[in-house]
């Protein structure tokens, strides 16, 4: 139990400041798209994805899913800056609005799109 | 950057995982339902607080660095960052889907972005009206 939570605690403040990186690295786009959240949550969902399917055929242990699941992939991706963002987008002006509108649909299909090719990886990964 | 900084988006970004992670277990232990509640009530949360302490910081979104705050690094990027998660919500998504909850799975996601997106919003109006 304390275990799992340290584990969860390593894993998120690692993930939170690989987001902090990406976030320095990774341009925001000239009008506003947020292209640095996009890439964190992306690569999230598919790690996610991969430990995942691991975990359920018992190829990673619950630590292993604690310290990369929860805590590496929960700390990279953020649903409050990716909320915040298309909200301000939103209200700023239409062509700011129609940005906003893009950002949402593209993380909510690519984000969908990257757990399940995460889950094939891992799902002939051999343990 | 800050070497400093990193420190604090770190430390945030655990405390905030161990927050989701503990809520996690106890909605699991509460509602066995189908519907992923506890990420849901974490992200609208979540969004509702970043939206009001980005106003009283008087962060921009887009332009965060440069304020040499620590708690902008801590609570913002750090533990809020931490706390949401996007990843979480993709995987219950899937999960959903195939259980051939298809419909659910879509209107889950439209949910959490439509209902975080007003909380952000509420949060930042609720900064606004306290001057």
């Amino acid at each position: 139990m304390i275990k799992i939570a340290v584990l969860v605690f390593i894993g998120g403040a690692l993930g939170a400041v690989l987001r902090e990186f990406l976030m320095r690295v990774v341009p925001t786009l000239a009008d506003g798209f947020p292209l640095d959240i996009l890439a964190a949550n992306l690569v999230a969902a598919c790690l996610l994805g991969f430990i995942a399917a691991l975990h359920e055929r018992k190829g990673a242990s619950d630590s292993i899913y604690a310290l990369l699941g929860t805590g590496i992939t929960g700390g990279l991706s953020t649903f409050s800056s990716f909320a915040y963002a298309s909200a301000m987008l939103m209200k700023a002006s239409l062509a700011s609005a129609v940005v906003a509108f893009a950002y949402v649909l593209t993380s909510l299909v690519l984000g969908y799109i990257a757990v399940i090719v995460g889950m094939k990886i891992g799902g002939i990964t051999k343990s | 950057m800050k070497p400093l900084d990193v420190i604090w988006v770190g430390l945030g970004g655990g405390l905030g995982s161990v927050l989701r992670w503990c809520i996690g277990r106890v909605m699991a232990e509460r509602y066995t339902g189908n519907f992923p509640l506890g990420t849901f009530l974490i992200n609208i949360s979540g969004s509702l607080v970043i939206g009001y302490l980005s106003v009283l910081f008087n962060v921009d979104w887009h332009n965060r660095y440069g304020h040499g705050m620590v708690l902008n690094a801590f609570l913002l990027t750090g533990l809020l960052g931490g706390y949401t998660t996007f990843s979480s919500m993709q995987l219950d998504a899937v999960k959903l889907a195939g259980r051939k909850h298809g419909h659910f799975a879509a209107l889950y996601l439209l949910l959490s972005v439509g209902v975080g997106l007003l909380a952000a919003s509420l949060g930042a109006a609720l900064a606004r009206a306290q001057g």
